[in-house]
């Protein structure tokens, strides 16, 4: 297959608060064991495509880790190898990346340097299992110069780009961030394009003052070109606010996605089973939930998603929350709609979130206003603290007060 | 690249009391502990002893354990000078032949130590649960200036007529070695771990080999004591044989156990997790709404509907609901279906047990066959059986590998039968 996989991996995500503050949105877990870029690395090592270039500049160093040699995902090999795309400087044409079509278009290089017939642009930042082969063939039987894939969406948003396909599948309007959208048809920021046309392209682009793929390549390419565009129906998550990012993962313990079943690859070296974790040791009341190796559960965990090494002290209880690596919950504390990063330490007799649902968070009104409450990496929180929901605290805050309003941010 | 120290892992061994777990697969490949096998022990104790180069002698069944061992990676025993070498037998040489035994399989690979012409050869068996400094033994060793070490336990002195039983004088060197007594005067029982000079070594086995002896514990030792410096260490770690399917059962079980010694991820224990079948591309456990679990290990890929107590369950187990697991040990993918009842068993990968099926319930009778080794009340159930809905099997009981129980057939299974 002469199909090389440009990954983006790279941009910042403001919406996600401290989740993606030390992080791109890339390397953020999801279904307790994985990172958000595992499933596009799996449906690139599933469809049978050898290279894959990853595009990233916003602290990648925990993409750098996760990625590795790429062994994980069989990208080794004496034809099959994954590279991480940093920017750089050079002679020429070089400075951090602009934008998505920027960021391809600074590693034209690497493109020629394999010259493949077709190029398959892919957002590292979505959750969804698809065989990307129908979708080549697709576009390959089709002759098209690019080819969008969208996906049907009931709840409209003007965070979306929108696509108008007639009935042949040809992209016939293609509209970024609509206030009313034109169809039902979201894009997926998943392209395939005809490797010299996509060149052509992006050179052209390199001199407006605008580079995102969606917005200044497809939404304007349309006129003198063949533009397809592919409809994909299976799960597909964007998670780009607290809120989606949150019900993503609430979709895995209400059945809606068949994990089991899309054979998704993770780094298992790495963070996940570091210090080689033993199984699950459950002895507390699990119910409804997710839960990964080397936690070690006493208490309560109910309607809830834990990674690795998270461990429940006797009395403690964990309702509705996500919990990442290595935190700790100690003896009666009480966690209710909590988003927990790694290594954090939530002390006995804690209250943490389930109530004050309804007051929205002071800084981020629009962000944080579901119940959610969110606390940082390393964060320690201290016995019997008691902190309302809709609430947002940064890796590397220190708690001192016993009581932290609904609603509040603390760096 | 010359070495000081190699190690040579036997993994030949066919356990044979540990019954239908190991007909298809040799001691040193049987799961333990839900995500490991028993070699892990070994294996991980040596390269953490930063011993790094190891030959590993098969012949029985070595497939499962080749793809295992996945040439050293999983314990970083892979590198330009670092290596894992699988050594089965070979015809063609002028010393080749099936392996008679432990001292013979070395005698066969005396080209791979040569090789390596290492000052000290550590010879170890990959059939225990136990974690080791491997660096302890062979500095006491190197101080004696002995030409062999035995690695020595205590054990309780009801079983020595399980082991290779030594006495040892002030000095510690070895003045009396019998194997498998029915008494003895000493409990100091030989763990299968023998540090060695090369030449020695080299000598013993060659001299063993021409009167067709094959045997470091009957053989080679017994024949080094008369002439040569052959001592006892006396290891006072935790160490268990997992030989029966009794101590298997009960070894698993010390894992529920936060008081045992058995602290596999204190020790670093490393296995090799993205083989076929292990958790490589498993999602995390899920634990149902209903679902009630006890003091157990649950590994990934499993789906808990039901109840689970007090048992060690291996990655992709599935449990349905009104299910009850007690005191179990199960292997990979294997499934329970709704209503069904399973107190104190060993089910191996990829058994079906179908909905209202009763195991392990009934009369405490030892099994008709092997009396000696299934008493407890333990069941087994082979690789891949499938046992139809609504069949009872009581205890001590034996279901074959690949067996397909139908109600037709068998409505109930009594305790102490082999199907």
């Amino acid at each position: 297959m002469n199909v090389l996989a440009m990954v983006l991996a790279g941009g910042r995500v403001d919406e996600l608060l401290c989740l993606t503050e030390m992080r791109p949105k890339a390397a953020l877990p999801v279904f307790g064991t994985y990172r958000i870029i595992d499933f596009v690395l799996s449906n690139l090592m599933h469809a049978g495509v050898n290279n894959v270039g990853v595009l990233s500049q916003y602290r990648p160093y925990a993409l750098v880790r996760h990625i590795g040699t790429g062994e994980h995902w069989d990208f080794v090999g004496r034809s099959r190898d994954i590279r991480m795309l940093p920017p750089y400087r050079g002679s020429k044409a070089s400075d951090w990346y602009k934008g998505t079509a920027d960021a391809v278009y600074q590693n034209i290089s690497y493109i020629e340097h394999f010259h493949p017939e077709h190029l398959l642009v892919a957002s590292a930042d979505h959750i969804y299992r698809m065989d990307y082969r129908p979708f080549i063939d697709f576009h390959i039987d089709r002759g098209a110069d690019a080819t969008a894939c969208f996906t049907m969406t009931k709840r409209k948003s003007s965070r979306f780009g929108y696509g108008v396909i007639d009935r042949t599948g040809k992209l016939i309007d293609y509209q970024e961030k609509p206030d009313k959208p034109p169809s039902d048809w979201v894009s997926m920021t998943l392209y395939l394009f005809k490797t010299d046309f996509m060149i052509d392209v992006l050179k052209t682009n390199a001199k407006e003052q605008s580079h995102e793929f969606g917005r200044d390549i497809i939404a304007k390419i349309g006129a003198n070109c063949r533009l397809s565009a592919y409809k994909f129906r299976g799960y597909w998550a964007y998670a780009r606010t607290v809120d989606s990012y949150y019900d993503t993962n609430m979709d895995l313990i209400r059945g809606k996605v068949a994990l089991s079943d899309w054979q998704v690859r993770t780094n298992l070296l790495e963070r996940c089973v570091r210090g080689d974790r033993l199984p699950a040791h459950i002895n507390g009341k699990v119910a409804n939930s997710v839960v990964s190796e080397g936690c070690v559960i006493h208490g309560i965990v109910k309607n809830s998603l834990l990674s690795p090494g998270v461990t429940v002290a006797p009395g403690a209880e964990v309702y509705d929350s996500i919990i990442f690596h290595d935190t700790s919950i100690e003896a009666n504390a009480k966690l209710t709609k909590v988003i927990c990063d790694k290594d954090v330490r939530i002390g006995s007799e804690s209250t943490v979130g389930g109530f004050g649902a309804d007051t929205p968070s002071r800084e981020y009104k629009e962000l944080l206003r579901s119940g959610i409450t969110m606390i940082g990496r390393n964060t320690i929180v201290p016995a019997r603290t008691e902190i309302g929901a809709n609430t947002a605290i940064y890796s590397g805050a220190r708690i001192t007060q016993e009581h932290i309003e609904p609603g509040s941010t603390i760096r | 690249m010359k070495k000081n120290i190699i190690a040579m892992l036997l993994a030949g061994g066919v356990g044979s009391r540990l019954n239908v777990l190991v007909s298809k697969r040799a001691k040193p490949a049987l799961p333990f502990g839900a995500i490991y096998r028993i070699i892990d022990f070994t294996l991980s104790s040596i390269a953490n002893s930063n011993i790094d180069v190891v030959g590993i002698l098969t012949q029985y069944k070595p497939l499962s354990l080749m793809e295992h061992i996945d040439g050293g990676r999983p314990w970083d025993l892979f590198g330009r000078t670092r290596l894992v070498e699988i050594l089965p037998p070979k015809t063609g040489e002028e010393i080749s032949d099936w392996y008679k035994g432990t001292s013979d399989a070395i005698f066969q690979n005396i080209g791979f130590v040569e090789d390596h012409s290492p000052e000290f050869v550590l010879i170890v068996s990959g059939d225990h649960i136990y974690s080791m400094d491997y660096n302890e033994i062979i500095a006491i060793h190197r101080a004696r200036d002995a030409d062999a070490t035995v690695s020595l336990i205590r054990v309780p002195q009801e079983t020595v007529s399980h082991f290779g039983i030594a006495e040892t004088d002030g000095t510690g060197r070895i003045t009396d070695w019998v194997e498998k007594p029915k008494t003895a005067k000493s409990n100091l029982a030989s763990m299968g771990v023998y540090v060695f000079k090369r030449e020695p070594l080299i000598r013993a086995i060659t001299e063993a080999a021409k009167d067709s002896g094959s045997d470091f514990a009957k053989d080679v030792i017994p024949r080094m004591m008369r002439k040569q410096r052959v001592y006892g260490f006396i290891f006072d770690g935790y160490w268990r044989d997992v030989g029966t399917i009794h101590s298997y059962w009960q070894t698993n079980m010390e894992m529920l156990d936060p008081g045992s010694e058995l602290k596999i991820r204190d020790w670093g224990i490393k296995t090799n997790l993205s083989a076929k079948g292990e958790i490589g591309d498993r999602p995390p456990a899920f634990i149902s709404r209903n679902a009630n679990v006890v003091n157990s290990l649950i590994a990934r890929g499993c789906i808990i509907e039901g109840e689970v107590r007090n048992s060690i369950l291996s990655p992709g187990v599935s449990v349905a609901r009104k299910a009850r697991v007690t005191d179990s040990v199960i292997f990979h993918d294997s499934m329970i279906d709704k209503e069904c009842l399973v107190q104190s068993c060993i089910i191996d990968k990829q058994v079906s047990v179908g909905a209202k099926t009763q195991i392990g319930s009934g009369e405490l009778i030892p099994n008709k066959k092997h009396p000696a080794h299934l008493y407890t009340g333990i069941s087994i159930i082979g690789k891949l059986a499938s046992i139809a809905p609504g069949i009872t099997i009581g205890k001590n009981c034996v279901i074959n590998p690949d067996a397909r129980l139908t109600t037709k057939d068998h409505k109930s299974v009594p305790s102490g039968s082999t199907i």
